[in-house]
């Protein structure tokens, strides 16, 4: 007893004091919301900070933010000069002449020069580093074949002339070069950290340098919670205003909404309930992501599919805004293969540039245009009944899609009967990769802000083409793209190619796949893109 | 008894052998590969990759490359945690999982033998009634609805505890709550059921006509007797929480294994999915051992084979 009122005696004096801290706290809430200290959240962890082996979104945040390439990527996929002070493209396209900031420094005191670019895109070719984003580097010289390990890593088309003058030389012209530029993948590399650290290289904060506007601190490799502060030797440093950019890791959205209300988090990504609850108050912000989940029909393995009107019949019998909406408010019913926000077309967005009366018409939900197309098919082919098995993945989102179709399609189309198979991500691509289904509810999320980075994926010979829709002008439009030098030209072109494939059905767009958070409203300047690296904080602060 | 351990530890290699060979082959039969990026990658690439990292190798052979690794302390390198080795990733991870599993299996089996004594003692009034009650409810609740709860109502809505997070005491304090429930509810049915025979007992009934008074019969004679069978049951779940819970862990943002056991999986990152499941068989099979040792010194009746000699 007489212990307890020892303990006693020692806890409300402790418990006063902290009872006047907290009053002085929220008094001085005013000027500490200036502190420049934002509490972010990542929803997985960090893997690597390896810029070879990277392949996460959270990893390739972190690298966005503590690392720098030659530009960075600001609003809309704007790319802005970052360690390159001006850049040089030859006619053809297919050589980059880039000079290199001269005041650019690595976090352990060395300059940044060309030749950690070199060492750095050698390295994530080299078949040795086993770099899952080796693919990315496809079209830059003798890239593929160095990957395939036909040719030695010293034959990359990169060169360094001097300390800050780099040269790349591609195998044929890249339109969209300049945002893989900005890209997490592309950025250099120290070679005596890299050499230093050995197979710990990039395994945990200390393992790593930086030349980035902020370093990383704390990350241990498997902890969840760590700091990006103010990098001192960026050499861009007055323009960064945020000190530390608290992050922790947060798997249950329940959770970060909780610590979000409890202000320890300045935004909180929500799930499809807390999206319908939030959607319209304060701080709801939708983050549009470049995702696309669609319905691929398997034409190799039933020719049935070959028929247009069947495949449009599909696609006008699924309500796509029931669908988004049943699915989270977050989601956007799909009119075109390639999302919302992906790219301008003279200040216009390239979906609605896209866009034409039959791709609406096709994309819009008309049971009863579908139920006629779906008994003129069925007439052609000569069948009463179908019955189709649709593979999709197993987790809750996807699940609910895939049931949600088979309900629209068994509903709409008398005749129609479809199981669903919901297994595992990896089993499930398996089963897309070697043909075995009827249907597949799958998607796609792009690397670089280009519509191509969708479109390229249905073209005859295409790996990830796994339902086999081909078709010859299609491809013809592709390839036409790829060697375009006008932009113009070249958006019109894939608008032509996108216009096809979304009329015919090759596959059916469903939801783009996009993200509700909350957000503060003091957190100001920070930058999102949807595809690449996520989230930049060089020019975010707390007003 | 030297002669049997002897025994149950060459016993106890062979398990983890046979675990591990099983293991491993039907890690191999699931589809797919252990690439994030490969959707994105064509045939070609993952072609190389694999051979790279040796997976063009027949099975037989990687099994052999990895049992010689295992054998030199080489667990591999993970894929999903590209560089870091599986030795770092778990004993980095289970450190937390083992202290917070500890605390809720103490807790959750003192309050458990407190309940379940009381029950028996009480037995057929309201207090029995509410301990079982208390038990059902312990058994069937999900212990992340628990979390959730307790995480909104006295984190956020009180703020008596950290809503979440790893590094000081208070914050085990929820996710220990949560986690104790389910030992909790099994102890207390355990020791109800256990002590009820006891008390019935002719020794009990001779203590106490001897004039020893209810508490130091209880104390002395019934309690102790009825917690006999509650070590095979702590036994096994003390592995299952020391390994961690994904869900507890994913709530309250706890470093821990627990998300490794299913994530390994569902990745195909093989070299993890056997570093895993060792650690967990290794587990059981020490701990089964201990158990069968505790057994032999708590309860004279057990005699454990050859150690008569």
């Amino acid at each position: 007893m007489k212990k307890l009122n020892k303990r006693w005696l020692a806890v409300i004096p402790a418990a006063a004091a902290g009872l006047l801290l907290a009053a002085c706290g929220n008094s001085s809430s005013s000027t500490s919301s200036k502190k420049q200290t934002l509490n972010w959240m990542a929803s997985t962890e960090v893997q690597t900070l390896d810029v070879s082996k990277v392949t996460d979104a959270t990893s390739v945040d972190q690298l966005n933010n503590s690392l720098e390439g030659l530009y960075r990527l600001g609003n809309n996929a704007k790319v802005e000069n970052a360690l390159a002070t001006s850049t040089k493209v030859s006619k053809d396209g297919k050589t980059w002449v880039f000079t290199l900031r001269k005041n650019a420094k690595w976090s352990n005191g060395d300059p940044v020069t060309a030749k950690d670019f070199v060492y750095s895109w050698r390295r994530t070719v080299n078949p040795k580093t086993a770099s899952e984003y080796a693919y990315l580097f496809e079209g830059i010289k003798n890239a593929a074949q160095i990957t395939a390990g036909k040719k030695p890593v010293s034959s990359l088309g990169i060169k360094a002339d001097g300390k800050y003058k780099l040269t790349v030389t591609l195998d044929k012209r890249i339109p969209y070069f300049k945002l893989l530029m900005g890209f997490a993948i592309f950025f250099p590399e120290n070679e005596n950290a890299v050499k230093k650290y050995g197979s710990k290289y990039g395994t945990a904060s200390k393992y790593m340098v930086y030349n980035g506007p902020f370093v990383q601190k704390g990350w241990t490799g498997s902890n969840l919670s760590w700091k990006l502060v103010k990098n001192k030797n960026y050499w861009d440093k007055k323009h960064v205003k945020l000190d530390t950019i608290n992050y922790s890791v947060q798997k249950t959205p329940s959770t970060s909404l909780n610590l979000y209300q409890s202000n320890k988090l300045d935004v909180t990504l929500l799930d499809a309930q807390g999206s319908k609850n939030y959607k319209g108050k304060s701080g709801y912000v939708i983050r549009k992501k470049d995702a696309t989940q669609y319905l691929e029909p398997n034409l190799k393995k039933d020719a049935f599919f070959k028929n247009a009107k069947l495949r449009q019949a599909f696609s006008m019998a699924i309500n796509r805004s029931a669908l988004s909406t049943t699915l989270g408010g977050a989601n956007l019913a799909a009119r075109t293969v390639s999302p919302e926000g992906i790219s301008k077309v003279n200040g216009e967005d390239y979906t609605t540039y896209a866009a034409t009366s039959a791709t609406k018409a096709v994309t819009a939900y008309n049971p009863t245009k579908a139920k006629k197309l779906f008994k003129e098919a069925m007439k052609e082919l000569g069948k009463s009944k179908l019955s189709l098995t649709l593979v999709s993945y197993d987790d809750d989102v996807s699940k609910k899609a895939a049931e949600f179709v088979q309900s629209q399609l068994e509903s709409n189309l008398k005749g129609v009967t479809v199981t669903v198979q919901s297994i595992p991500k990896k089993s499930a691509l398996s089963r897309m990769q070697s043909g075995n289904f009827d249907l597949a509810l799958t998607g796609w999320f792009a690397d670089f802000s280009d519509p191509i980075s969708f479109l390229d994926l249905f073209t005859t010979n295409n790996s990830y083409n796994f339902g086999h829709w081909s078709n010859t002008s299609y491809d013809k439009l592709i390839a036409q793209t790829k060697t375009e030098a006008n932009t113009a030209k070249r958006y019109a072109l894939l608008k032509q190619a996108e216009d096809i494939l979304v009329e015919q059905e090759g596959v059916i767009p469903l939801y783009h796949a996009d993200e509700a958070w909350l957000v503060r409203s003091d957190v100001k300047g920070v930058v999102f893109n949807g595809a690449g690296s996520n989230y930049s904080f060089k020019d975010a602060y707390i007003k | 008894m030297a002669r049997y351990l002897l025994k149950r530890i060459f016993y106890m290699i062979l398990t983890l052998l046979i675990v591990a060979t099983v293991t491993f082959f039907l890690m191999k039969m699931m589809p797919g590969s252990p690439y994030a990026n490969e959707e994105k990658m064509t045939a070609q690439q993952i072609r190389i990759m694999n051979e790279q990292y040796g997976l063009n190798k027949p099975i037989w052979v990687q099994y052999l490359i990895y049992i010689a690794g295992v054998f030199h302390g080489d667990f591999g390198v993970s894929f999903q945690y590209s560089n870091q080795p599986v030795s770092t990733l778990i004993g980095s991870r289970l450190g937390a999982s083992v202290q917070l599993g500890l605390q809720a299996l103490i807790l959750g089996v003192i309050l458990g033998v407190i309940i379940g004594a009381i029950a028996a003692m009480k037995q057929g009034t309201w207090v029995d009634s509410t301990a079982t009650v208390i038990s059902i409810i312990g058994k069937s609740v999900p212990n992340f609805v628990l979390a959730v709860l307790l995480q909104y109502y006295i984190g956020l809505k009180l703020g008596w505890f950290p809503i979440a997070g790893w590094g000081s005491f208070s914050q085990t304090i929820l996710p220990t709550l949560a986690l104790c429930v389910g030992p909790l509810a099994e102890t207390a049915r355990f020791i109800r059921t256990s002590m009820v025979d006891t008390l019935s007992s002719d020794y009990i009934e001779l203590g106490r006509a001897k004039g020893l008074s209810r508490t130091e019969v209880i104390r002395k004679h019934a309690l102790r007797n009825s917690m006999i069978p509650l070590v095979t049951l702590i036994g096994p779940y003390a592995v299952a929480l020391m390994t961690g819970s994904m869900v507890i862990e994913n709530i309250f943002n706890i470093p821990g294994i627990g998300e490794q056991f299913v994530k390994s999986i569902l990745t195909n990152d093989y070299p993890t999915i056997m570093g895993v499941t060792m650690v967990y068989s290794i587990g059981l099979v020490i701990i089964l051992l201990i158990t069968d040792i505790v057994y032999s010194l708590i309860d004279p009746r057990i005699r454990l084979a050859g150690s008569e000699d």
